[in-house]
């Protein structure tokens, strides 16, 4: 009893998967080699940040890293919850990177959770905030989890490199999620957006659905794309500007796909500033989002390739009764994720492809998780 | 109850009321009385119902509240095919008559006699049930263990005693570990030979035992011996109230798997028993899965043992099957099996690898063997050639030297050195025998003393033994080579000559010698393939003594191999499955190749339940090194470049290459997806969602019919085809629809027939009453019948999906369902569970679930047991049972203040609850607790001391404990004061800055 056995892992690949999964699991796990052959070995900031995040959201876990930081211990706690919590996400990676693993964390805690994150609202690395307010949430309440106290409000938008922005999220407890049957893909009927400036004319937005609408016209006319421009302090504190669009079906998916444009941080670039990268234009950027929600479209999976991950894991949490997606061909992303589910969670997905469409049609039988921190009355 | 009916012809003498005394006034009082208030009523009463409003309303309320107290909110079953057999815990204090009853049922089901009543007996006991038959120890762990695997108990009740303490025991662990069925029977009623006193009893126990679990709760009386039995009618009713019992799922046990283990085998090397008796041993367990499925890889608690991650866990045939589903009414004597293997009863021992069958005596007929022929072939050297030579002749096709020579090397495959020395000491094979017999452990030590005298008597009258076992070795022998000649491969048969190839033959030892009298020996066939490799092995196994170590692990290896081949495609070794299986599996191999590219070759493949537990035991044991091995793999064959074996690839979520992005103002593009939008073609869009619907659907069929290639084949052409005529598809997806609608509502009705035949008549009438009554309930009892309704549609979800895969993946997705026979093999548990191994002590196995492995602190709600003589204190140790375990554990008590502080108490209140918090393996809140302090049998007083219930995981519990301080004042100032000698150290000082202070005085 009194010795912990490591699950033992390698590199710092799919961090957010091993953390979370082990978390819910509650299984310790050790992670060794993270970056071990780089010049700058070790975590990086963003994942520092990450597991600062996981120790504040939880009781008693233990977080262990050596001198290098090429080596991570990580002995799981009870997830709380609670209110009034402030995280700040750091500049390297944007929200959208601590949303995803947050929300069901947050989902099987012990009290509701909101929680204020800042930094950088929308990044082209992650999807943006917006994103996860239009598609992500509405895919939680497919699995039963109440609408009411599931929220994400942006507060202020923050762009790279400097970052700024505020988000403040708040979810609810889950006893269990509800197993979900959801092969029927739907027709598109009406496509929603909204478009984000900040420190940049508002004129660049209305570019941006502009171009949008040039392509959407041919498909569908209900297309309405909102403009959200901040200004001053609700700004933050460099210039960007970006759309997300989200594809409503009539059977209740949501795709989505989303485009951020900013300067790039210095480090990444790595040479002096003195030819500052041309920034995309914004009619470009319009068409190549609408290029990217038809695309998505085409592909034909109730859900979009970003969050192709999130629903195998939450169709993997379920109780043991059988769930079946369809989903458009595997992200890598989500293929690393389902042999996450398998090391962690024991669950198994038959695959089975569907070539008259193009898609995969997925089953398994939830690992019957139930939220074991939820305090009874 | 006809009385109304009957009570016309009947002619009873009429009572003739009393003329005088006291009684008379008595009567007369009363029936004035009840004149006075009949009269009051009206002439017809239900014509008016309710003369008042009030009344009227009470009436209502009271039935409403009545009704609702009737429902419970529904579960899902997620237990599908056969049910494991029913528990059927028969529980009371010492000398009530429990394994009387046992015995007494069992006779009732089986017809057969028990001598005695060892370990859970399993026996068929109509055409959809089986049940087993545990018998409950009397001390306080096994009571625990029992009322965790019980699905009904029988309170056996000494009726010339009264109720016991025993009995009150077992019901609060009952409830608290969710109450199963329970029903009383009174014993030992014919000591009263006063029938009014008797009747009495009856009535006094009844009311008593109604009061402990609810008014009307079935108690039974068993009124007396006849020929030291029970009597047959009663027992007859009995056995008719147990079938009839219907039995709900509990939480608990509904969502975790759990095995009432019947049979315990120590597989550890003998040799390194022999090195060191304490040496840690492999055992293995076997018993009916009940619960929930299990999955590969999940943990097992072993009720005081502890925790063990599975070696090995392999579905075997079902050795107390149920009868096939033939219409016919009641059971042939054929049927009717029991399966009791640690009372040394059954006929077949099934195991992964081998079938023991057991002979009783009077059933062997020594035809072809006599008393002074009992050698067997092997022992032949020393005996007489010509009987062996006349024996040989009696089998006719196949040589018996053959056979009988591979069974001993079979026989001692797995400890080539315990063979050498035995060689090498010079003694005959039949000698070997006798010393692997010592070596072998003697783990049954209850029955250690029979074992000495079994011995002795063996080794007085081997000879007769040993001809025995010949005589039925060549029995199946003869049988086998039947077979064989006749070329028909029946399944039983078959299953028997893949499986028979045993390494562990030991077992062989191990029966003989523990059932004394009764052989109890493995069935040996013979393979034509390898026979010759064997023979050959013979022959150097008779020339030389050292060519028996070189030669025997090979040839049990061989064996061994072909064993694991045969059981590649074939866990439950059904050859006709298998080759359908393997069918299924060409036809569906396009499929699983995306799963293979997911998981990786390495898990994906290995369809075989043998290599599997395998794989599962690795990846528990040494997850160091070979942990990425499959993933790995998987990426080689994914081999499309996007990670290639990047372990420190970038972590994100999103995936758009920009690169290829299309034109989408291009018109054949744009009308490649028109029909995803609502603009477009309505019709083409719902074919698109619905194909894979009526595809699986079409599979489904097939697999019913079992379908071969070519068919599927064409359906696949048939749905290509069908991309370009529209109008086909949709008249299929329609049709496909229709059925799927027509399923569903097949379904529904059979569920609502069953819903309702399952109600007792009573409940119907109640039931119409409400409709009557109540039509604003209607509401509230639709919604309740939605409720059942939506978990019964998600159930018949549930099998259908799966019953769309084969039978490997099956169990890879959903684990091996419950009511399978499993064999479990656990290694590196502590001697000391085989050395005190009681065949009356059952042993249960309950899977551990996601996180229940961890420990940390507890909060509970404890409330002292009201019959608990003393205060529990502060920190004094307790033994808690939670879910499966029971552990000793220190809790410290604290009560909530009005404040919502957590104050800490140095003893538990008298009557209310408190919060107990303690240290231990963590249980998911809600969980029931049950706490002793003292598990030794020889307490008088009740032994349970307090009931809880989890309420949380708490790392930090925030308990404070008020404290008195004294100190001096040596300085006073008008509203200050300094105090002194209050502290002793620094510590103690830092650690009391800012405390609120209050002095005695206010």
């Amino acid at each position: 009893m009194g010795k912990t056995t490591y699950k033992r892992l390698k590199g710092s690949q799919n961090l957010r998967h091993r953390l979370l999964l082990a978390t819910l699991s509650s299984s310790p796990i050790l992670i060794e080699d993270i970056r071990a052959d780089d010049t700058l070995p070790g975590l990086r900031q963003h994942e520092v940040s990450l597991l600062r995040l996981f120790d504040k959201v939880s009781d008693d876990c233990v977080v262990e890293i050596n001198e290098t930081g090429t080596k991570l211990k990580y002995r799981p706690g009870i997830v709380m919850g609670g209110r009034h919590l402030v995280h700040d996400c750091g500049v390297s990676r944007s929200i959208g990177y601590f949303l995803e693993p947050l929300i069901l964390l947050g989902l099987f805690a012990n009290k509701p959770l909101t929680i204020r994150l800042k930094g950088i609202t929308n990044d082209s690395n992650d999807p943006l905030v917006d994103t996860f307010r239009s598609t992500t949430l509405p895919l939680l309440k497919r699995f039963g989890v109440p609408s009411e106290g599931l929220d994400l409000k942006i507060e202020s938008r923050g762009s790279p490199p400097h970052g700024g922005g505020e988000v403040v999220l708040t979810i609810p407890v889950v006893q269990s999620l509800n197993a979900v049957t959801w092969t029927d893909v739907g027709m598109v009927k009406r496509i929603r957006g909204v478009t984000f400036s900040t420190r940049v004319s508002s004129q660049f937005e209305n570019t941006m659905i502009h171009a949008a609408r040039g392509i959407f016209n041919r498909f569908i006319p209900d297309v309405h794309i909102f403009t959200d421009h901040k200004a001053g302090t609700q700004a933050g504190s460099s210039p960007g500007y970006g759309i997300s669009l989200v594809a409503e079906t009539n059977a209740g998916c949501f795709i989505s796909a989303d485009m951020a444009i900013a300067y790039a941080r210095e480090e990444e670039t790595g040479d002096i500033e003195d030819e500052k990268k041309e920034l995309m234009p914004p009619e470009d950027v319009g068409g190549q989002i609408a290029s990217i929600l038809l695309g998505e479209i085409e592909q034909g999976g109730v859900v979009d390739s970003t969050h192709q991950g999130l629903l195998f894991l939450l169709c993997a949490l379920c109780p043991q009764d059988v769930s079946k997606i369809r989903s458009a061909k595997l992200s890598p992303y989500g293929i690393e994720m389902l042999r996450h589910i398998r090391d962690f969670l024991g669950v198994k997905f038959v695959i089975k492809p569907d070539p008259s469409t193009g898609t995969v049609i997925l089953k398994c039988i939830g690992c019957g998780l139930k939220n074991l921190n939820r305090k009874v009355s | 109850m006809a009385l109304d009916s009957t009570g016309i012809d009947q002619s009873h003498k009429a009572h003739r009321t009393r003329q005088a005394g006291p009684k008379k006034k008595a009567k007369s009082d009363k029936k004035k009385k009840k004149n006075i208030s009949e009269n009051d009523r009206k002439q017809n009463p239900k014509a008016f119902a309710f003369s008042s409003s009030v009344k009227a309303k009470r009436l209502q309320s009271r039935s409403v509240e009545k009704e609702q107290r009737r429902l419970h909110v529904p579960l899902i079953d997620r237990s599908y095919g056969e049910p494991a057999p029913f528990v059927v815990v028969v529980h009371g204090p010492p000398q009530v008559g429990k394994s009387l009853l046992i015995k007494s049922l069992v006779k009732h089901y089986t017809k057969h006699n028990m001598s005695e009543v060892r370990g859970p007996i399993t026996i068929v006991s109509g055409k959809q049930r089986r049940l087993q038959f545990v018998e409950c120890p009397n001390d306080i762990n096994g009571m625990i263990d029992a009322a965790k695997f019980a699905d009904l108990a029988l309170l056996l009740i000494d009726g010339s005693y009264g109720f016991e303490m025993e009995t009150f025991e077992f019901l609060n662990i009952l409830q608290v570990h969710g109450f199963p069925k329970v029903m009383g029977v009174l014993t030992h009623l014919d000591k009263f030979k006063d029938a009014k006193k008797l009747k009495k009893t009856k009535q006094r126990l009844k009311h008593r035992f109604w009061t402990e679990i609810y008014d009307g709760a079935k108690l039974f009386y068993l009124s007396g011996l006849i020929h030291g039995k029970y009597a047959k009618r009663e027992i007859h009713n009995l056995a008719r109230f147990i079938s009839v019992m219907k039995f709900h799922p509990l939480s608990w046990r509904a969502s975790h798997p759990y095995i009432l283990v019947d049979r315990l085998e120590d597989v550890t090397p003998p040799e390194q028993v022999r090195m060191n008796k304490k040496c840690d041993r492999n055992i293995t367990l076997y018993g009916y899965l009940r619960g929930c499925n299990m999955k590969k890889g999940t943990k097992v608690h072993i009720a005081g043992v502890g925790d063990y991650s599975l070696a090995g866990i392999t579905g075997l045939a079902d050795p107390c099957p149920l009868p096939s589903a033939a219409k016919k009414k009641g059971l042939r004597d054929k049927e009717k099996l029991f399966y009791a293997p640690m009372s040394g009863l059954g006929d077949l021992l099934y195991d992964k690898d081998a079938v023991y069958i057991n002979i009783n005596d009077h059933f062997v007929q020594f035809s072809n063997v006599d008393d002074e022929n009992g050698v067997t072939h092997k022992a032949g050297k020393d005996r007489d050639v010509g009987e062996v030579l006349v024996k040989s002749l009696q089998n006719t096709k196949y040589s018996v030297d053959e056979k009988l020579e591979k069974s001993f090397i079979n026989l001692f495959g797995r400890k080539p050195n315990m063979l050498l020395e035995a060689q090498n000491d010079g003694k005959d094979d039949h000698e070997t025998v006798e010393q692997a017999r010592k070596i072998e452990p003697s783990e049954r030590d209850n029955s250690g003393d029979e074992i000495e005298a079994d011995e002795s008597d063996e080794e007085s009258d081997d000879g007769e033994l040993d001809g025995m076992e010949s005589s039925d070795q060549d029995e199946a022998i003869q049988k086998d080579a039947m077979i064989k000649s006749k070329g028909g491969v029946s399944e039983e048969e078959t299953v028997d000559t893949f499986e028979q190839q045993s390494p562990l033959k030991d077992h062989l030892q191990e029966h003989v010698e523990y059932h004394g009298g009764r052989l109890r020996r493995k069935a040996l066939f013979g393979k034509g393939t390898d026979h010759e490799d064997l023979k050959d092995s013979e022959e150097e196994n008779e020339n030389s003594d050292d060519g028996v170590d070189n030669q025997t692990p090979s040839g049990s290896d061989f064996s061994e191999e072909d064993g694991a081949d045969n059981e590649i495609d074939d866990d439950m070794g059904n050859i006709s499955k298998w080759k359908e299986s393997l069918m299924e599996r060409t036809v569906s191999r396009q499929n699983t190749n995306l799963m293979q590219l997911v998981y990786g070759k390495a898990t994906s493949t290995p369809t075989t339940t043998l290599n599997e537990a395998q794989d599962s035991s690795d990846d528990e044991e040494s997850d160091g090194d070979d942990f990425f091995k499959p993933k790995g793999e998987g990426k080689k064959n994914l081999g499309e470049g996007f990670d290639d074996g990047n372990v420190n690839a970038e972590d994100c979520s999103k995936f758009t290459n920009l690169e290829n992005l299309k034109n989408w103002k291009d018109e054949e593009l744009i009308q490649s997806i028109r029909d995803r939008f609502v603009t477009g073609d309505w019709q083409k869009a719902k074919s698109r969602n619905k194909v894979p619907g009526s595809n699986s659907e079409e599979e489904d069929d097939d697999d019913a019919v079992y379908g071969d290639f070519e068919d599927l084949e064409a359906e696949n052409n048939r749905h290509q085809t069908n991309d370009i005529g529209n109008g086909a598809i949709q008249k299929e997806n329609d049709s496909a629809a229709e059925e799927r609608r027509l399923k569903k509502l097949a379904l529904r009705a059979k569920f609502d027939a069953q819903f309702d035949g399952s109600e007792s008549p009573d409940e119907e009438v109640d039931k119409k009453d409400r409709a009557k009554f109540h039509h604003g309930q209607a509401n509230e009892s639709s919604y309740f019948d939605k409720l059942k309704e939506e978990i019964e549609i998600r159930k018949q979800m549930n099998i259908s999906e799966l019953n769309d895969l084969d039978e490997p993946t099956r169990i890879e997705i959903e684990g091996f369902r419950t009511g399978t026979y499993l064999r479990l093999e656990v290694h590196d548990v502590p001697f000391e569970m085989v050395e005190y191994f009681d065949p009356c002590h059952p042993i249960l196995v309950g899977g551990v679930g996601l996180g229940e492995e961890n420990v940390g602190y507890m909060q509970a709600r404890l409330k002292r047991h009201r019959w608990h003589k003393k205060l529990l204190k502060n920190r004094d140790p307790i033994i808690v049972s939670i879910g499966w375990r029971r552990y000793q554990t220190i809790p410290v008590y604290a009560t909530e203040d009005q404040n919502g502080r957590h104050r800490m108490l140095k003893y538990t209140h008298e009557h209310m609850h408190c919060l107990a918090t303690f240290w231990g393996p963590l249980a998911p809140p809600n969980t029931g607790v049950v706490a002793v302090q003292n598990v030794s049998n020889n307490q008088a007083a009740f032994r349970i001391t307090a009931t809880a219930v989890v309420l949380e995981f708490n790392h930090a519990a925030r308990i404070v404990k008020k404290i008195k301080m004294v100190g001096y004042p040596c300085k006073i100032f008008k509203k200050t004061a300094l105090i002194k000698d209050m502290f002793t150290s620094d510590l103690e000082v830092a650690r009391f800055e800012g405390a609120a202070v209050r002095t005695v005085n206010g």
